[in-house]
This record gives structure tokens, C-alpha cells and sequence, in this order.
């Protein structure tokens, strides 16, 4: 048996961790001070729930790939290969490395935009569809990731 | 599909109509008072703010006795009815409650009295309570506890810390005091503090009070009865508070019936804090008042018509001047309509813009449903809005109607693409088919067209067609507006030459092999490779010359062009950009396939079955709450930035015409 699966697993899971850690941490911020403005403005809740909510994408991401990842080397419905190269392994976890680096980074960023956002809403709650606009701006950047790293999963199962 | 035109309207009436005048125009809501003659010598403001005022108060009134009534004797309602709207009333009916308000507002002033007295007798209960803990250890002390001395001793009633006998509580008074006779009893002690009584004589008080005192001696927490008596009147005190707030609430209670009075007051005095505001705009003379106004267009003459039927007064109706901003209001048909509100979020179209609701919406609906793309969600989303918009036709308010209205729409294109993809609550149809019908592997809902999951290349490649397509549309909309203003120069400049070179450039490389191969399409023919190549040059260096044709120095001016040209970058981050429609749509599915092959694991059997309903019933509503927030708040991305920065700046000020702003009832007037 060689240590190619192993790498690749350790991609898929690096992957939905790192991506969860720092979606947890980036809806963790703004819901703190989404529940601040709700104690004055209960009105503003569904609004803030969303502003809340936008930093938690990145974990869905990391899960995306985690997924596709593990049905690419056979470990969701059976037919892994044990023998997998090294190098093959190698490759899937450097097909993850995106995600794995940019998503985190990227959660905890657009979870501080939210809070500011936030502010933005519980001063002028009529701000709200530009207030959405700049979460959703440092969210690009963990599509373009994710964009790179689903194509190097499906290309190096190409292979 | 547009913004409305507006007319400007100006009414001279009679002072003593002032009020019927403004009554008339409030309930119509048409005409959004805007005065920009200044004061003079005849014509001058009267400030009402101190009515305004008091009309406030009592609508302030009003609403926290209703939120009292809410906590108190809360309201049976179903969960939906948020979304019936306001109750219409005719104008005889409110006339007769009208009436009724200062009497209503009492009641009101009563509900808030009897509140206070409850929260006061509430808060004094814990306090009794905490006196009573504190007298539990005394309970064996048969003596008025403030008992300060007597002819001869003076009387030591108090708690110590700790725990203390007798023979210790003497021997510590007398260690420090020198004092010896000294008489006492331990009420009681547990080990953090001991209750004592301690006599001593007369010529003694000063020394054996500076013993207790370092000992941390502090007075009873009661005086002047025994503890036992005191007990009793605590509990007494107890049960009379506990009996009157009972009561009080019964009385708030008594005045759940009058919730819809106290409502339809709450919406008169603010209509009549509004009416007020209104009044101290107006430019009044002794016998004479000058109102001016915006009013749309298509009704400017039913309400000067009906002004003049119904009042002295001369009323002109006009076009706004040149320097004049008028304000905005959109006017859209059914389908774009819900869009409205997207629009306004971003920013109303200023003087000379189009409205760019109608375009937006071509092409909104279409990226929300490629990014949630299932067709499970979107039929769960079209019904859902569907039969709430059937059920609540007649009382919905217009903005709650809009929002449903677009999830109806976004719901049949999420269908639509998600039949199209192959995705209906994920692999649903092959889990099930699976595990527990005995199907094959080929078994499930094939997609009509194909599945982004299996070509995710061909998926790209058909955001970054939709991307074009978007942008050069957005793009479109500029050339329109510049060809209507008469500008067909600037149209060549800033419009025509980048269609030229994003289209040459696009050509270009697709006759590269290896980019049309990543691209999965077919590579062009080499021979186009020259013309295109030419294209490109003239176009991009017609950009350099044009671009910065603001300014007359040409070096400056040759800078700003190739800084124009470097927009290009710009056009390929946002061609880019679309492929979160290959993202968000993958992550749909993807996810609904992790829930459903999560449910199968128990296989065909009874628990097997339950378990895949449940985690396919929780798995996939918290998907499609996810995802759709995600397909929402992104396809306004694309709406906002992608699109609307090709031709859109907004700053149009919004139409808020005067009218009867209320929160439960609206007032219904033919013209």
C-alpha cells in the first residue's frame, strides 16, 4: 500500500476543515454583532440574519470540494484504490490547496465586512441592498478558489 | 419599464379649506409637497410642530399600550398573518370612529397606569422575599429586635460571621473588651454566620461595642417587632401584592377588546401628525394658503379636477423646469415589477437614466435559477409563493406581493434549470430508486440538457456565454441612452469601439486550439486569425485616442486613454465572476447528494426508511434556506455590479408622495 490515498484524503479533509473553521469564525463575529443590533431593533432580524449568514458560503465551499474530492478517489460508494501513486495523491492535495488556504482567510474577512455591513443596516435599515453588496464582494475570491481547485480535482481524475 | 413622468402642480385655495384640502390629498397619496417659493411679506409658514407634537404623544400612546395588550392578552393568529396587509376601511366608517380617539387614547393612559402599578408590585414581591430569608434565623428570638438597651444593660441584637458558642462568643468579647459580665443566647449558627443576643451593663457599652465591632458584628436585618410578627406581616404583605397584581392584569385584560380602537387611533393621530407636518409647509396668507407639489403624470388632472369640484380653488398643473429633480417612481408590468425593489435597493435612476428594472429582470430570474438549479427547490418555491399569493390576493400589501411575486418567478426558473441539469432534490431520484426500489446504477432523473458535475468545463463555459451576454446587453443600454441624448459620438467612443474589441478579442481566442479545447468547443478557423488581429489594434488604439477625450492636454490625454484601455482587466474579472453560477449551482446539488446518500446508509428497511425522511426532510430545507440565500444575495451581485456598472449610476431621489402612512387600516376616497 502506498501513502498516495493517504494525501488525498488529507486533501479532502483539510479542505471541509479549514473551510468550516473559518466560515465558523466569520458568522461567529457577525452574529455578535448582528444579536447586538437586534436588541434595539428586533424589526431587523431577518436582515441581519442574512448579513450574518454570508460568511458561512466558504464552509459550504470546503464541503463542496471535500465531496467531490472523495467520490473522485472512490471513498464515497466504494471502489477506492489502495494503490493510488504517490504522486497522484500528492496531486489531489495540491488540487485542494485553494480552498484549503483561501477559503478560511477569505470567511473571516467577509465575516468583519458583515459586521460593518450590519452597522451600516441598524443606522439606515433602508441601506440594506448595498449593505449586502460588500460581503459579497471578498466572497469572489473563495468562488475563484473554489473554481480552480474543482477544475484540478476533475483534471488530475483525468488523468 | 420606466420611470414615471412627473408633472409639477401647484394649489391656491382658501385657508379655511386648508384642512379638508389636505385631508383629500393625503388620502389620495398622490402629490409629495415640495414648496419652493420662499416666505415674503403676504405669504409665510405657521409652525405647527407643537400639534405635530402632541399627536405623536398620543400615537406613541397608543402603541405601547398595544404592545402592553401583546404581552398581557396576546392575539390568536395564524403564522401568515404577517402577510394579510392592512384592513381597508371607507371614509364613513373611520369618520365614525374618529370620534372615539381621545376616549381611546384614556383607555390607553389607563392600560399604561395599571401596567406600571402590576410591574411595581411584581418587582416589590423579590424584595419581600429576600427580607423573609434574612429573618429565617432569627425565628427563635422572642423580642423586638431593635430592643437598644434597658435601665441598666445595654442590648446587642446581631449576626456575627461564622460560626460561634457561647462559651467562644465570651471568651472572644472578653479577650478584646476586658469586660466580664456579660449575658447572651446563640438565636442560631451555621457555619457562615451566627445570629446573637448579648447584654451588658451600661458603664460596659463602649468598650463591648469596639469588641463586636472588630468582630465584624452587623446590625439585624428587621426592627422594631419580634421576627416572628414581622414573618407574618411579610407573608400577609406577600399574598395582598401577589392578590393585587392578579387583579391588575385581569383589568389590563378587560381591555384586549379595544385592541382595534387603540390600532385605529394609533393610524389617526399619525395620519394627523402627517397633516400637521404638512400644514406648517404650506405658504399661508391671512385668507389665502399656496401649496406645490410632484404628481405622476397620469393622474395630475383627475386630482386637480377633483380638487376643483370640491373646494375654492385655482390649480395649475405644469412641467417640472429644467433645474428641477423630480422625484422618482418606477412603473413596471407584471414580470418585472417584483424587481422593483432590487432597483431601489441599488440606487433610482437619476435625471435622464433609464429605468433598469425591465432589463435586469431579462436576465434576473434566469441566474437565480442556474444557481440553485434544482428542480425540487424550485417547485417547492413557486408553489410555496404561489398559493400564498392566491390565498392573500385581495389584503397583501404591494411590497410584501412584490417579494413573493419574485420568488414565484425565480421558483419556475429554478425548475426550469434544474430539469435542464438533471437535479431534483440532488441524486433524490436515484438514492431512492437505489435503495430502496432495487433499481440499477443508470437508474434517475436524466438531465434534459447535462450535469455541471460531470462537465464541469461545459458548465463554465456556458457562464462565461451567459457573462457576455449580460454585460454586453448592460453595455447596449448605454448605447441606447447616448443615442437618445444625441450623442452618437460618445456612443462610437465609449460603446461601439469595445464591442469591437471584446468581440475580436473573443474570436481571437477561439481559433487558439488549445483555448477552444479547455473551453470544449470547437476552435475556429486560423484564417480568421489576421482580420481580428487588425480589429483588435484599431479598436484598442481608438481607445487610447478616446478614452480620455476630457481632457484637451494629449499627453494627458494619451494617459487617461491607455488607462481606458486597461479596463479590459476589468472585463475579464468579471467574465470571471459568473462562474459562481457553476459554484453555487454545484454546491446545490453537491449537498443535497451528501444529505441523501447520508439518509440511504440505513438501506431498505423500516428504520432505513424513516431515517432517509428525516435527514431528507431536514438536509434539504436547510439547504434550500442556505442556497437560496446564496443564489439571492448573489444573483443581486451580478445585477449590481456586473451589469448596472456597464451603464447604470442611479441617484434618483424616491417618490414619497403625502398620504396616510398607517400601520393597520387604509383609508379608501374615489377621486
Amino acid at each position: 500500500m502506498s501513502f498516495g490515498l493517504f494525501f488525498a484524503l488529507t486533501g479532502a479533509a483539510l479542505a471541509a476543515a479549514t473551510s468550516g473553521l473559518g466560515s465558523a469564525r466569520g458568522v461567529g463575529i457577525a452574529g455578535q454583532a448582528a444579536a447586538g443590533s437586534c436588541t434595539d431593533n428586533p424589526d431587523l432580524f431577518s436582515k441581519v440574519l442574512i448579513l450574518q449568514l454570508l460568511p458561512g458560503t466558504q464552509g459550504i465551499y470546503g464541503l463542496l470540494i471535500a465531496f467531490i474530492c472523495l467520490s473522485q478517489i472512490g471513498l464515497l460508494g466504494g471502489g477506492a484504490d489502495p494503490n493510488m501513486s504517490l504522486t497522484t495523491g500528492l496531486m489531489y492535495l495540491a488540487a485542494c490547496l485553494p480552498v484549503i488556504i483561501v477559503e478560511p482567510i477569505s470567511a473571516i474577512n467577509q465575516g468583519r465586512t458583515s459586521v460593518a455591513s450590519i452597522a451600516m443596516v441598524t443606522k439606515k435599515q433602508e441601506t440594506f441592498g448595498k449593505s449586502m453588496i460588500f460581503p459579497a464582494m471578498v466572497e469572489t475570491y473563495a468562488i475563484l478558489a473554489l473554481l480552480i481547485s474543482i477544475l484540478a480535482i476533475f483534471g488530475v481524475s483525468g488523468m | 419599464m420606466s420611470v414615471v413622468p412627473m408633472k409639477r402642480i401647484t394649489v391656491a385655495a382658501m385657508k379655511r379649506d386648508r384642512k379638508a384640502v389636505l385631508e383629500y390629498l393625503q388620502v389620495l397619496g398622490a402629490v409629495q409637497i415640495s414648496i419652493r417659493k420662499k416666505e415674503d411679506d403676504v405669504f409665510t409658514k405657521t409652525d405647527m410642530s407643537k400639534s405635530q407634537q402632541l399627536f405623536l404623544r398620543n400615537r406613541d400612546k397608543a402603541e405601547d399600550a398595544l404592545a402592553v395588550l401583546k404581552r398581557f392578552a396576546p392575539e390568536k393568529k395564524g403564522i401568515l398573518s404577517s402577510l394579510e396587509g392592512r384592513r381597508e376601511l371607507s371614509v364613513e366608517e373611520a369618520r365614525e370612529k374618529i370620534g372615539t380617539c381621545s376616549d381611546t387614547i384614556h383607555r390607553c393612559e389607563e392600560i399604561l397606569r395599571t401596567e406600571k402599578e402590576y410591574a411595581d408590585l411584581v418587582s416589590g414581591i423579590p424584595k419581600m422575599e429576600d427580607q423573609k430569608k434574612a429573618l429565617e434565623p432569627w425565628m427563635k428570638f422572642d423580642l423586638p429586635m431593635d430592643l437598644g438597651e434597658t435601665r441598666a444593660c445595654t442590648v446587642f441584637t446581631g449576626t456575627l460571621q461564622g460560626e460561634y458558642t457561647l462559651e467562644t462568643l465570651y471568651t472572644q468579647v472578653k479577650t478584646l473588651s476586658n469586660v466580664e459580665t456579660l449575658e447572651g443566647e446563640i438565636i442560631s449558627s451555621d457555619a457562615t454566620q451566627t445570629c446573637i443576643f448579648l447584654v451588658c451593663e451600661k458603664k460596659d457599652q463602649a468598650a463591648v461595642k469596639e469588641a463586636l465591632r472588630r468582630m465584624n458584628f452587623a446590625s439585624p436585618p428587621v426592627a422594631n417587632t419580634n421576627p416572628a410578627e414581622r414573618m407574618r406581616e411579610l407573608d400577609e404583605e406577600i399574598a395582598a401584592a401577589s392578590g393585587q397584581s392578579e387583579e391588575k392584569l385581569e383589568k389590563i385584560r378587560s381591555y384586549a377588546g379595544d385592541r382595534e380602537d387603540i390600532r385605529f387611533a394609533s393610524d389617526y393621530y399619525t395620519m394627523r401628525a402627517e397633516k400637521y407636518g404638512a400644514l406648517s409647509q404650506l405658504l399661508q396668507s391671512r385668507r389665502v394658503f399656496f401649496l406645490e407639489g410632484f404628481i405622476p403624470e397620469a393622474c395630475a388632472q383627475d386630482v386637480a379636477q377633483g380638487l376643483q369640484n370640491r373646494f375654492e380653488c385655482a390649480v395649475e398643473v405644469r412641467n417640472p423646469g429644467k433645474k428641477e429633480k423630480p422625484p422618482v417612481l418606477l412603473k413596471n408590468n407584471g414580470f418585472s415589477a417584483p424587481l422593483e425593489g432590487v432597483t431601489e435597493s441599488y440606487s433610482l435612476p437619476g435625471k435622464k437614466e433609464i429605468d433598469p428594472t425591465f432589463l435586469s429582470s431579462l436576465f434576473y430570474y434566469i441566474l437565480f435559477g442556474i444557481m440553485l438549479s434544482d428542480a425540487g427547490y424550485g417547485i417547492l418555491l413557486f408553489l410555496g409563493t404561489g398559493i400564498l399569493l392566491l390565498r392573500f390576493r385581495n389584503r397583501m400589501e404591494p411590497g410584501m406581493k412584490k417579494t413573493m411575486r419574485m420568488f414565484f418567478f425565480c421558483g419556475i426558473a429554478t425548475t426550469f434549470w434544474g430539469f435542464m441539469f438533471g437535479s431534483f432534490f440532488g441524486d433524490a431520484v436515484a438514492v431512492i430508486g437505489k435503495t430502496f426500489l432495487g433499481k440499477g446504477e443508470d437508474f434517475g432523473l436524466k438531465p434534459l440538457w447535462f450535469a455541471p458535475l460531470d462537465e464541469p468545463m461545459r458548465m463554465l463555459t456556458f457562464c462565461f456565454i451567459i457573462a457576455l451576454i449580460h454585460m454586453f446587453v448592460g453595455l447596449g443600454a448605454k448605447a441606447y441612452m447616448q443615442i437618445r441624448d444625441k450623442k452618437y459620438l460618445d456612443m462610437v467612443y465609449d460603446v461601439l469601439l469595445w464591442y469591437v474589441l471584446l468581440i475580436s478579442c473573443i474570436v481571437f481566442l477561439l481559433t487558439v486550439p488549445t483555448m477552444a479545447e479547455m473551453l470544449s468547443v470547437n476552435p475556429l478557423s486560423t484564417s480568421l486569425k489576421t482580420p481580428m488581429m487588425v480589429l483588435m489594434i484599431i479598436s484598442a488604439v481608438g481607445i487610447i485616442l478616446t478614452g480620455g477625450r476630457e481632457s484637451k492636454n494629449w499627453v494627458k490625454r494619451i494617459l487617461k486613454g491607455l488607462y481606458a484601455l486597461y479596463g479590459i482587466s476589468g472585463w475579464l474579472s468579471d467574465v470571471l465572476s459568473y462562474s459562481r453560477l457553476l459554484a453555487l449551482g454545484l454546491a446545490t446539488g453537491v449537498i443535497a447528494q451528501v444529505f441523501n446518500s447520508m439518509g440511504s446508509m440505513g438501506g431498505k428497511s423500516i428504520p432505513g426508511v424513516l431515517m432517509f425522511i428525516a435527514v431528507f426532510l431536514v438536509g434539504n430545507v436547510l439547504n434550500l434556506a442556505i442556497n437560496a440565500l446564496g443564489a439571492y444575495v448573489h444573483t443581486n451581485r451580478l445585477t449590481y455590479v456586473e451589469f448596472f456598472g456597464k451603464f447604470y449610476d442611479g441617484g434618483g431621489k424616491k417618490f414619497c408622495p403625502f398620504a396616510a402612512n398607517t400601520k393597520y387600516y387604509k383609508f379608501k376616497e374615489e377621486m
